[in-house]
């Protein structure tokens, strides 16, 4: 197997990461998964004993999220599947990445780097970020913006 | 045997247990004939603080001659009973010294006709006795206990449940270890501070935990959520207070958590669905949690403790506060519809491939358990409300009810006792151990001579202080270990304050404490949850952004909720 693994969110910020990725699938002709991963780390400011029905409904909102941007890569000529998951979002965009022996990884830039706070995250901190992904997945990491962009 | 004839027989047994549960609980609290038998010579007296609160745990000691020779212990009216023994008649002094943790001791000498009655065998009553606080090392340690466990909640660096425990084991071991170093740090026994566990609390809470509990796999939320969709027509200012009067009167009976926990992943996909910032739906529904929450005795932990201080009812609260929160609730529509009205104008209808999946997730999963749940809810409903008639007490109609269930759905006990919030019971026991703590070695009553002083007679006053506040201080600290300090505070004001024996002040206090959430992100778990989501869904809510939007619709509701108790207490 192989394909491109775009993590998203939803909203706005994660709108440059879905168009990179359709962009990215489009060129290369790979196969294009985006990924929802539901994280219940906020459930520590209440009770845990709901996790199995907040993790239901949150995979529901996931579902309805990834929807969303399938329908968008439909428009643009592209078949993506969407994929949810649950765990802590490093860990589980590695393993699914590994899981379909991924050729890229498609991030979002991360808040610091494109709100220029430079001292919060260096060029070179963002590498070292992008190489620690491509070396646990195995594969690349491409960033959906500038001034992440500039890194690779 | 059919289905049919076997609910027949569980809606019999569960009519017959409640009867029985009410039948008990009546025997159990009928008045018992008072005692007839005579006292004999004896003294008894009242003793109280200085704000005329009786005080309860005092030792006296009756002296003859300056030798102990008789012993009682106050009860919770402050009164107490000293039987005289036949050696002490002929001393010819008679002293009664009183004695109490935290107070300056008093003695009174009983005067020669005292004497003369005591020995025709009649009984002597003293007048009553004041004691005046004493500021010790114990009121320092307990009140800054106290206040690092609101910072350590405020702040989260301890989880509630943790920062509780961890001020229950200070002011405990300080109570057992200070006094090996100095009698002044101590603050209460063991046994003592066990007392000031409101179990009423705890047991009503828990048994609403295992209600919701079922009611939350019902897939109940979600339904109503996406009928309010349909009910709108693709309408959105008309879908925003559809979706705020549903989570606000889910909220009224089920905790604004759980409401939140299951109303914000639905909501969103229906705001992506027609193309509008969740945030726009999302923030007055919170916001509306928080505000209707007010209406009933079960809407809010805060509400909780303070119907089982005060002895406030559920019809009580139905009847004084949902006028109030009525008002309070138009004015957060109005003010929502303002506040969003370009996000609502930019939206769309959603499309009928986005409705088809947003029906797919917003079904019934459980139709048998949710027709269950809502039958024992409809009966808890109605012994809430006409079971004070019975002495029934809120506490045991949530255990029934809840217990009524569990028989009827007979679901996997492990997971149903998983879902309990046992992190929330351990909470409230430290927390009402901690509050027991300030009690006792007077801070309460220090806070309470402040206010006091601060308003002095004027209910209006009073009123507007304690509602503002609470709405302030609950924008900053917990909630809740701020309402359980405060409710020995306001009914020290309540005996007061002329006019107050309404009980209006312990409606200002939750009408404040409540909507004063509304204020900061971390003024209410409703808000923190609702966050959390939004944020995972790309619409992160900032604590400047909640701000914004919610300090003005705190001023708004509890405006309007205040102006409702002055009309209602002060006017008609």
């Amino acid at each position: 197997m192989s394909g491109i693994v775009c993590a998203i969110r939803g909203g706005p910020e994660s709108r440059p990461t879905i168009q990179k990725a359709i962009e990215l699938a489009k060129e290369s002709g790979l196969p294009l998964y985006f990924l929802y991963i539901v994280n219940l780390d906020f459930l520590s400011y209440t009770s845990s004993s709901r996790i199995q029905v907040i993790a239901q409904e949150m995979r529901q909102m996931g579902e309805f999220i990834l929807l969303m941007a399938q329908e968008e890569a439909r428009e643009q000529g592209v078949e993506a599947r969407g994929v949810v998951r649950q765990g802590k979002l490093r860990e589980a965009l590695i393993e699914f990445a590994r899981e379909i022996e991924a050729d890229y990884l498609v991030l979002g830039c991360p808040k610091a780097v494109k709100r220029g706070k430079a001292n919060a995250f260096t060029p070179e901190m963002l590498a070292d970020f992008a190489r620690g992904f491509e070396e646990a997945s195995g594969a690349r990491v491409i960033f959906s913006e500038e001034p992440c962009g500039d890194v690779q | 045997m059919s289905s049919k004839a076997e609910h027949t027989r569980t809606l019999i047994a569960l009519a017959l247990m409640l009867a029985a549960a009410a039948m008990i609980w009546s025997a159990l609290t009928a008045a018992s004939p008072a005692a007839s038998a005579p006292l004999g010579p004896s003294i008894v007296g009242l003793v109280e603080d200085s704000h005329g609160v009786p005080i309860a745990g005092g030792e006296v000691v009756l002296y003859a001659d300056g030798i102990p020779t008789a012993e009682a212990t106050t009860q919770a009216d402050g009164r107490f009973l000293l039987r005289v023994p036949d050696a002490a008649l002929h001393a010819t002094t008679l002293t009664v010294a009183i004695g109490r943790p935290h107070f300056e001791g008093a003695e009174i000498a009983l005067t020669a006709a005292q004497q003369a009655r005591l020995t025709q065998g009649e009984t002597v009553a003293l007048e009553p006795v004041p004691l005046t606080r004493r500021i010790d090392a114990a009121f320092w340690v307990a009140a800054l206990t106290f206040a690092a466990v609101l910072i350590a909640i405020a702040t989260e660096r301890l989880h509630n449940t943790l920062a509780a425990l961890a001020g229950m084991s200070i002011v405990l071991l300080v109570s057992y270890l200070g006094p090996l170093l100095h009698e002044s740090l101590f603050i209460f026994h063991f046994d003592d501070a066990l007392a000031y566990i409101d179990w009423g609390v705890i047991f009503l809470v828990m048994g609403m935990m295992i209600v919701i509990a079922v009611v939350e796999q019902t897939g109940l939320f979600q339904w109503l959520a996406f009928q309010a969709y349909r009910l709108s027509g693709g309408r959105l200012w008309l879908l925003l207070p559809i979706l705020m009067l549903v989570t606000g009167v889910a909220s009224a009976f089920l905790d604004n958590v759980t409401t939140m926990l299951l109303m914000t992943p639905i909501t969103v996909e229906i705001a992506i669905a027609v193309g509008v910032n969740p945030l726009a739906f999302l923030m007055p529904e919170v916001m509306a949690s928080n505000v209707i929450g007010v209406s009933t005795l079960i809407g809010t932990p805060t509400n909780i403790l303070i119907g089982s201080y005060s002895g406030i009812t559920f019809s009580d609260f139905l009847a004084y506060q949902t006028p109030g929160v009525l008002l309070a609730f138009i004015g957060l529509i109005v003010y929502s519809e303002l506040t969003y009205r370009k996000e609502l104008a930019a939206g769309h209808r959603a499309s009928p491939a986005l409705l088809k999946q947003l029906g797919k997730h917003a079904q019934i999963t459980q139709p048998a358990h949710l027709k269950k749940a809502g039958i024992i809810g409809g009966g808890m409903l109605l012994l809430f409300i006409f079971g004070e008639h019975i002495h029934l007490v809120p506490a045991i109609t949530a255990l029934v009810g809840a217990t009524a269930l569990l028989l009827w759905i007979r679901p996997d006990m492990e997971a149903m006792m998983e879902a309990v919030d046992w992190t929330t019971l351990v909470f409230f026991m430290g927390l009402f151990v901690l509050v027991g703590a300030i009690q006792e070695v007077g801070v309460i009553s220090v806070i309470a001579d402040f206010i006091g002083k601060l308003v002095g007679e004027n209910l209006l006053l009073a009123m507007g202080v304690l509602t503002w506040m609470s709405a302030v201080l609950s924008m900053i600290v917990a909630n809740i270990p701020f309402t359980a300090a405060m409710l020995p505070v306001v009914g020290y004001l309540t005996l007061t304050v002329p006019g107050a024996e309404s009980k209006v002040l312990f409606y200002c206090l939750s009408v404040g404490a409540a909507m004063g959430g509304n204020g900061t992100l971390i003024g209410a778990s409703a808000n923190l949850v609702t966050a959390g989501i939004a944020e995972r869904a790309g619409y992160p809510i900032s604590y400047a952004y909640f701000f914004k939007k919610g300090f003005p619709a705190v001023l708004i509701t509890v405006g309007l909720s205040l102006l409702w108790l002055v009309i209602r207490f002060m006017v008609m």
